[in-house]
Parts: C-alpha cells; sequence; structure tokens
C-alpha cells in the first residue's frame, strides 16, 4: 500500500526525556529514520540525510515523511495546571497501527480483557452512544460513552459507572476523555500516540494528563502498561493483522459504532496505509 | 432463550451516497442473510439503495453497521431507517 | 494423516493434553482450528477465527458446554453457533451467525479431526498407549530417513530405540515441520516411558539436522 495521504501527518517517533546526542534509530511508514538531540538541546530527525519537519509536544518528538498542512493537534488539558503528565513508554505491537486505535476505541471487551479493572461480569451491556465526525475539526468524536468500572483508574477507590469520550484527531492518534475520580468536574486525559514502523507492527506510545496526588508515577504508569499488555495479546492475535475497510467478514454491531465511523473516516480520506481493502 | 419470539420490527433503509457499483446489492444480501434477515431491495439505482427489512432491532443496527462501510468501490453518505407497514412478504 | 480423495483424518493432539474446559490452536491442512474440550468432556473444533472480529478463538475460554471469545466474550456452542453477544444481552443470536466447525473423532487416546469428508474413519491404533507430542522442524521424509523407517497411510511409523518398540503418529503442519505424537505398545514403566521420551527427542535432532542439511545451498 503506498503511503499516500498519510504522509503528510504528523508522527510520533520517541520521548523528549530521552532525546540524546547520538540518536536512535526507528522507522517511520517503512523508512529508516533517526531520532536524536541537536547540538543546542532541540529534537532533530532525519532519513536517510534528510532533515524531516519535527514538533515536541505531549512529551513527545513528532515527525513527518511529508509536508504536513496544519499543526499537531491541539490538546488544552496539556497546558492545565495541577494535572499528572505521565509518560508511559513504547509497546511494540505487530498490527496494524490501524488496529491498534481502532482497539483503543473499544469498550465492550473491558469486561474480558481488562476483567476486574475497566470492566467485569456481568456489567458487560454497551449503551447506546453519539458518534460524530466533526467536519470543521475533521475529528471523529464519539461521547456520552458509559460503562461501569471496578477500578476505572489508579484514583479509583471502588466500582464507579465511567463516562467516557473518545476523539480521533490524526490517522493513528486517539484522546480518551473519561472521568476523572478525585475530581467529577474534570476529565482525565488518556492518549495513545501510535507510530506505524510499516503496515503490520507499530510502536504505540500512551500518554497521559491526569489530575491524581496521590499515586506515585510508578503505580500510574504500571496501571497503563497493565492495560496495554492486555490489549497486545489481543492485537497480536486478530485475522487479518491489517484494518479491514470492508467488514464482510465481520459482524460489527451497534456497540461497535465507533470502530465502524473510524473506518468510515479513514476510508474518506484515503487513509489506506496499514489498512485491508478487499475483505478476506 | 432462543425460542422466545424476539420483537420483530419492519423497516425501510434507504441508502444514499455513491452506492451503484454493482457489488453492493449483493453485499448487502450476503451480510443480510448472515444476519439471519429476511430483507427485499425495492430499488437500486445510482445515488440510492432502499430495501425492507425485518428482524430484531440489534440484527437490522448489525445491517446498518456494515452496509455504512460496505465493499471499497462504495461510498455511502447516510442511512435513513423509518417503520414499514405490515411484513416484507414471504 | 490418513486422506482419500474426499476429505483427511488429522491427529491434532493427545486426549491428556486436552482436559475438560479448556482450549487449545491446531492446525490442518484447512488451516487453524481451535480445538476444545466442553466441561462435560465434548472435543469440539471450530476456525480458529471469530467471526465478530477476527480474533483467534483458541485464544477463548471455555465455560459449560460453550466457548467464549476472549475479545468481546461472544460464545458458541460445539455446533458453532453463536448463543451470546454480551455486548446486546437482549439478543437471540440467529442460527446464521455461526463459526465453521469440523468434525472430531477420539480414538485410543488420540484426537482427530476431520478435513472435507473423510470415507473411512481415523485408525484405532490398538493396543498402543500414547505418551507425548512433540513439534519438529523437519518434514516427513527427514523424520523416517533419522528413524530408518517409512510411515504408513496412518501417518504410523515403528521404530526401535535400543530395547524399546516406539510408534511415531506424524501429522504434516508445513512443509518442513511435523508434530509427532509419541505411543508404546503398553503402559511401559516410568524408567521406559522416560526413556523412549528421550529417545524421540534425540531422533528430533538427528531429523532437523537432515533438514537443515536438506535446505543449506
Amino acid at each position: 500500500m503506498t503511503q499516500d495521504a498519510m504522509i503528510d501527518e504528523w508522527y510520533p517517533v520517541g520521548l523528549v526525556s530521552r532525546l540524546d546526542g547520538n540518536g536512535r534509530k526507528t522507522a517511520l511508514m517503512g523508512e529508516p529514520i533517526e531520532v536524536a538531540s541537536d547540538t543546542d538541546g532541540s529534537a532533530r530527525v532525519t532519513s536517510k540525510g534528510r532533515v524531516l519537519p519535527v514538533r515536541v509536544r505531549y512529551g513527545h518528538v513528532w515527525a513527518s515523511l511529508g509536508q504536513p498542512q496544519k499543526e499537531l493537534f491541539a490538546i488544552p488539558e496539556a497546558d492545565q495546571p495541577g494535572r499528572r503528565f505521565v509518560d508511559v513508554g513504547v509497546v511494540r505491537v505487530r498490527c496494524s497501527p490501524l488496529r491498534a486505535v481502532e482497539n483503543f476505541l473499544d469498550i465492550a471487551h473491558f469486561p474480558f480483557v481488562h476483567t476486574d479493572i475497566l470492566g467485569s461480569e456481568p456489567h458487560t451491556e454497551v449503551q447506546n452512544y453519539k458518534v460524530e465526525i466533526r467536519e470543521d475539526a475533521d475529528e471523529v468524536w464519539a461521547t456520552q460513552v458509559k460503562f461501569y468500572q471496578p477500578q476505572a483508574a489508579r484514583s479509583a477507590s471502588g466500582g464507579i459507572t465511567t463516562e467516557y469520550m473518545y476523539r480521533v484527531p490524526a490517522p493513528t492518534c486517539s484522546v480518551l476523555y473519561k472521568t476523572c475520580p478525585p475530581r467529577p468536574g474534570e476529565w482525565d486525559v488518556i492518549t495513545l500516540f501510535v507510530q506505524p514502523l510499516a503496515e503490520d507492527l507499530c510502536d504505540v506510545w500512551p500518554w497521559m494528563a491526569l489530575f491524581d496526588d496521590e499515586s506515585s508515577m510508578t503505580d500510574l504508569i504500571h496501571f497503563q502498561q497493565t492495560i496495554f499488555l492486555q490489549d497486545r495479546s489481543i492485537l497480536e492475535n486478530q485475522i487479518p493483522r491489517l484494518l479491514p475497510l470492508d467488514p464482510g467478514m465481520e459482524i460489527p454491531t451497534r456497540a461497535d459504532l465507533t470502530s465502524v465511523a473510524y473506518r468510515r473516516w479513514l476510508k474518506r480520506r484515503g487513509y489506506t496505509y496499514g489498512a485491508q481493502l478487499v475483505a478476506q | 432463550m432462543t425460542g422466545q419470539k424476539q420483537d420483530q420490527l419492519h423497516e425501510r433503509m434507504t441508502i444514499r451516497g455513491a452506492v451503484d457499483s454493482a457489488s453492493f446489492v449483493p453485499w448487502i444480501r450476503r451480510h443480510a442473510a448472515k444476519l439471519g434477515l429476511r430483507q427485499e431491495i425495492r430499488h437500486a439505482g445510482p445515488g440510492r439503495i432502499e430495501l425492507d427489512v425485518a428482524g430484531p432491532v440489534e440484527l437490522i443496527d448489525m445491517l446498518e453497521m456494515g452496509c455504512s462501510l460496505g465493499p471499497i468501490d462504495v461510498w455511502v453518505e447516510t442511512i435513513t431507517r423509518t417503520p414499514a407497514a405490515g411484513g416484507t412478504g414471504g | 494423516m490418513l486422506s482419500d480423495p474426499t476429505g483427511s483424518w488429522t491427529p491434532v493432539v493427545l486426549s491428556a493434553d486436552l482436559p475438560p474446559g479448556t482450549v487449545v490452536p491446531a492446525r490442518t491442512p484447512a488451516g487453524p482450528i481451535a480445538l476444545w474440550r466442553s466441561a462435560s468432556g465434548r472435543p469440539s473444533a471450530s476456525a480458529d477465527r471469530c467471526p465478530h472480529r477476527g480474533m483467534r478463538l483458541s485464544h477463548g475460554f471455555v465455560r459449560g458446554e460453550t466457548l467464549s471469545c476472549i475479545y468481546h466474550g461472544w460464545s458458541y456452542g460445539q455446533a458453532g453457533n453463536c448463543l451470546r453477544i454480551p455486548a446486546h444481552p437482549g439478543l437471540a443470536p440467529p442460527e446464521t451467525i455461526r463459526v465453521a466447525t469440523h468434525p472430531v473423532e477420539e480414538v485410543g487416546g488420540v484426537l482427530w479431526v476431520g478435513v472435507g469428508e473423510p470415507a473411512t474413519q481415523p485408525p484405532q491404533l490398538a493396543g498402543l498407549v500414547p505418551l507425548r507430542s512433540l513439534q519438529a522442524r523437519a518434514g516427513v521424509a527427514a523424520i523416517e530417513a533419522a528413524a530408518g523407517a517409512k510411515a504408513d497411510a496412518d501417518g504410523l511409523l515403528e521404530t526401535t530405540q535400543g530395547s524399546q518398540k516406539i510408534h511415531l503418529l506424524l501429522a504434516c503442519q508445513e512443509r518442513d515441520e511435523t508434530l509427532i505424537h509419541v505411543l508404546l505398545e503398553g503402559e511401559g514403566s516410568v524408567a521406559e516411558r522416560v526413556a523412549a521420551s528421550r529417545a524421540v527427542e534425540a531422533l528430533r535432532r538427528k531429523a532437523e539436522a537432515l533438514e537443515m542439511e536438506r535446505d543449506a545451498p
């Protein structure tokens, strides 16, 4: 699959906190790249000697193989005082970067994959929720998503009905806003920044902006890593490895509404790197 | 559980968009059959496909979810559903 | 593997290695399968792909007489029909939502999966007692060469290691990968069973070495 329209997007390529002079070799959509800190400490990303456009935001270094037409998407909460900003690190997953995002958008798996943390039987029913593609921002949004969670966050004590909002601001990135146990009026922000290494291989960089003054940084990171390692065992055992845009071999249900909207959004914009076009 | 009579809905589903590819109607029929839904294509032309469908609401929702994507050479702009009078016949 | 024009039987696992309430992956000429045994002990084989969103069913869990997908909990009966969709509990799934299944025969402690319409039943292997299974990165030919014997139509090969007669039931997984089930001519003492197991591991090493030579440029 050609890199097509997805080439002119920003992608996470590493942690700002891990930048160093001698550089780290990695890849972006099948091209070798190197991520290093410049003499003046700023980030520098090159591919076969070519200097790529670069941004530093949300604790990560972002780069593009093409010419991004707009700035990196905004997350206002990233500048809100009182939040803990958590670099979770990276999880390598043998699946399409688009599959990683689709899994992040799904709640029906919580009772089975994240048992006794993000969900538990018999609380498996998925209530109807709202999904829209916000044309002005060109983003997919799912709102009014509700689900009972035994341990919604490190900061939660006891089961609560959590409210979620999902946002897809870029083809391989998603931002999740969820009820914040210590501060009912606020949203905790959990993001999934996915670096497409190849069509069937990606590095997942979760990042969080939370209200939680009790938990240690280690506990916050462990909580999220546990969840993503549970997801990895799913993502690496799904057929096909690429994300089907034609659900002819699947049975999407109403609970899969966000996944369907995400696939429609990818299809409409020609974001097909990591996608399967014909169902088999 | 399976014996219990589900509340059978009868609906007219109207699919609009770039839908006149030869592969879409057979795709819809296959997907409806996989869901055990009785369906009847009432109209299939450039820009619009109309079908009557009967079954439990969750299954009709599943048909809508699938059809909103369909094969790669189709683009569905909107799907509207209205209660249809009587049965789909047969 | 026992095959005739209309179908074939593949020995996929020893009965003892599939206790009640468990599911394991297996491979057949028709592709990967999820092999499971219900709580009451009945074995079933289904395609290793959930019809919902393609998760491998061999990663699922068995509860009572059903197999459930680990991703969203969709549950299937032994005939492959979907019985439950947890996200939509009010729906009784229609018969048409199902996963493909294969016939399973359990004979003499060996579980065979049928592909296509096999004309005959799997062999009884009368008098043989299953010991263990192991995978070899070697084709059937290399194993035959290492054992100094030929496998018969059922895929059964007899070899003697030291004073022991050991029977190997071979199932071809890939061109250069074979599943080997080891059977002895009776219970045998612990020492005899350990010796037989070690002998077959030595034979595997020999076969894998032969396979490497065959592939070497």
